[in-house]
């Protein structure tokens, strides 16, 4: 597939351009190659949506996978323009960063666009290893250390389950693919237990990759350690990627009503659990990063609401919740990266003041909050709007007001930094913001807004 | 290769599925209990290899060879794993001279 | 070799490991008892020319062993995707081939990488 070459082959040159100490080059041809990935992944987009699966059954590339791959490599190509100075300043090996981060991207790919349990497995291992080594490029830096390590094990304990989940799956129906496992479904008259086992231990394994409660206890410490830029890279396009591959098991394999009377009340309660503690712990935060990181895995409880109403409309759902916190985070990754390289803390006390000094970086910071709090006009609101209407749809009813309620919590701890940034007074200089991160700003706010106010364009895509 | 499938067949499948059950607990109480970290390791490596035997054994009751294929496919990125992760605990001792995961304290809720 | 097996077909295994652990521990326990002993200090000193031991004999590895050891690890695992293709090697063809062959490709790009590196260097 064009795609998955591409972006491989671009990491293996980039990888053997740092050999050849073409350090200027690096940046630019991974951008370029980043754009032509995505001009083939949209070329893949087919309008009576009937594609066929490619590579004997194991890989289907079709609209939602395209529609997945065009998000995560947009969010990519934005985090990676933030990266400009930023890696030389952690090493001399800044390829190599570049190279992993591709071949990351390269398994999100894949795992967007699998049709065989195997490529699923296959995939995470890519994004997950990558991701481990990422964690922990700051060799000299403790925190950076014990965040690796915790990911690392953590990582490595939930591949087991996954792998646990998906050979009860095979050892039940006979395949590892995903219509062949719905034919089973369909057509035995008494599904074995084990394939119940199977489900459940895949759902701990996705959860655990996804930061769920409550398997979300690594998710603080890792993005806290991690470096920002891999912090920002690790709960955008991984989180997304992550939906993308739970979304498509459920949706393509375990659709079946008996099935869903099963799986329906675990992911409820993982849901609202997530809800709670990720809101609940958040508003005790006093740094920006680690709030941002408890405010992640509450983010997942909302984008568990798709699965847990799951229909044909859940796929755009996810899609539109994933694009507006994506965007939406990286404004507030990109703000927190300035804000830490020239204060050299995120406390929130740190903010004071911006909204004087730093306009542009106030205004736009302040947008991505409001959308990540789900204000109206902002792309997070369409995105929990959404995820709403579908559990209501399906007589949820008293998740979608627990949910609400913890929305208005979010609410409060979002506006924090905002009331810091305009209404709390200090003496400081104005924060220099490199030509690049203004671009993501304002590009990022740009769409955020769109989308929020002509949600159709998007919604209706997939 | 008749023989061998003949023998692995000759076990009922039950057995197997337990057998793996108990080897993949006992990894993830390993994971649970230990405090260093290449016996957590370890026990990680332990629970992949009980999901492995378990594949191969549904794979030949199956007569599917895709179940096998798939266990190359875990031990190729258990390697992968290996490599990783011992890279970071090298990383790690060189900077505390330790590999007890209870040195690794500092980021706290 | 018949395809039923009960567990008394696995006899002939445990008597095996009972005869196998038995002879051990039996010549370890008739060694201790039968043996004569007489503790000397001299014995624990080095025989003949040997050196006078220096130090702890458990000390760390040295880095450039693991770095090597590590890379021998994976490019080791690499050989079981050869297997499959071997015992096919006929039906799959030229196609087999080619695509057998960029895969070593790809494994040979990460060792020129790792040459360049100089990853391979004892110093």
């Amino acid at each position: 597939m064009d795609v998955i070459i591409t972006i491989s082959l671009l990491a293996i040159l980039v990888l053997y351009l740092g050999l050849f100490k073409a350090a200027k080059a690096l940046l630019p041809v991974t951008l370029v190659g980043l754009l032509v990935a995505l001009g083939l992944t949209f070329n893949h987009w087919d309008l009576a949506n009937n594609t066929k699966s490619i590579f004997s059954g194991m890989l289907l590339f079709n609209n939602f996978s395209v529609a997945f791959s065009a998000l995560a490599i947009i969010s990519t190509f934005l985090i990676l323009m933030l990266s400009k100075d930023y890696f030389e300043r952690i090493s001399a090996n800044v390829a190599e960063y570049y190279t992993i981060i591709l071949f990351a991207l390269t398994g999100i790919i894949i795992i967007a666009s699998y049709h065989n349990l195997s490529m699923l497995f296959i995939g995470i291992e890519i994004m997950s290893v990558s991701l481990y080594i990422l964690t922990g490029i700051k060799k000299r830096d403790y925190a950076s250390n014990e965040a690796a390590l915790k990911y690392f094990l953590m990582g490595a304990f939930s591949t087991g389950f996954l792998l646990f989940g998906i050979t009860l799956l095979y050892g039940a129906s006979g395949s590892f693919d995903l219509t062949e496992i719905r034919n089973y479904v369909a057509s035995s008259e008494e599904i074995s237990p084990i394939f119940y086992a199977g489900i459940l231990l895949s759902i701990i394994g996705l959860c655990f990759k996804a930061g769920a409660a409550p398997f979300h206890f690594w998710t603080p410490d890792v993005y806290e350690g991690a470096p920002t830029l891999i912090t920002a890279f690790m709960s955008t396009v991984v989180k997304t990627a992550v939906f993308a591959a739970f979304l498509r098991l459920f949706y393509i394999s375990l659709s079946s009503v008996t099935l869903q009377e099963f799986w329906v009340p675990v992911l409820v309660v993982l849901a609202s659990l997530s809800l709670l503690i990720g809101n609940i712990t958040a508003v005790y935060q006093q740094h920006f990063k680690r709030m941002l990181a408890y405010s992640s895995i509450s983010h997942v409880g909302y984008l568990l609401f798709a699965l847990i109403a799951l229909s044909s409309a859940s796929d755009s759902a996810v899609f539109l919740y994933a694009a507006a916190y994506t965007i939406a985070s990286i404004i507030a990754f990109a703000a927190l990266m300035v804000v830490q390289k020239q204060v050299g803390n995120d406390s929130f006390d740190n903010f004071n003041g911006l909204g004087r000094k730093n306009p542009l970086l106030a205004l736009t910071l302040t947008i991505s909050m409001l959308s990540l709090a789900g204000i109206p006009l902002t792309a997070g609101f369409i995105g929990k709007f959404m995820m709403f209407t579908g559990a209501l749809s399906t007589y949820h009813t008293a998740l979608t007001v627990f949910a609400v309620l913890n929305a208005i919590v979010g609410v409060f701890y979002y506006l924090r930094v905002v009331v810091a940034m305009y209404f709390k007074d200090a003496e400081r200089n104005e924060l220099a913001v490199p030509v690049y991160f203004k671009i993501v700003l304002v590009v990022s706010t740009l769409a955020t807004i769109i989308i929020g106010v002509y949600p159709g364009f998007i919604a209706d895509l997939i | 290769m008749e023989s061998i499938t003949n023998s692995i067949q000759g076990v009922p499948l039950n057995h197997y599925i337990l057998f793996c059950a108990i080897l993949f607990s006992i990894g993830v109480m390993g994971v649970l209990i230990r405090r260093n970290a290449i016996v957590i390791f370890m026990s990680v490596e332990l629970m992949l290899n009980a999901v492995n035997l378990l594949l191969t054994a549904f794979s030949v009751h199956h007569g599917d060879a895709s179940g096998q294929v798939f266990v190359f496919f875990v031990m190729a990125l258990a390697a992968a794993e290996v490599a990783v992760g011992l890279a970071i605990i090298v990383m790690i001792y060189r900077n505390t001279s330790s590999t007890d995961i209870n040195v690794l304290n500092r980021l706290k809720w | 070799m018949e395809a039923q097996s009960t567990p008394v077909s696995y006899l002939p295994i445990i008597f095996q490991m009972i005869v196998a652990l038995g002879f051990v521990v039996t010549t370890m326990i008739a060694t201790h008892l039968l043996g004569p002993k007489r503790k000397t200090k001299d014995k624990l000193t080095p025989f003949e020319s040997g050196i006078e031991v220096i130090g702890n004999a458990r000390q760390p590895f040295s880095i450039k062993y693991f770095l090597v050891a590590i890379l021998f690890v994976l490019f080791d695992i690499e050989v079981i995707f050869m297997y499959p293709w071997a015992v096919n090697f006929r039906e799959m063809g030229m196609e087999g081939l080619i695509e057998m062959f960029i895969f070593m490709g790809t494994l040979l790009l990460g060792f020129i990488y790792i040459i360049k590196k100089k990853a391979l260097d004892w110093e």
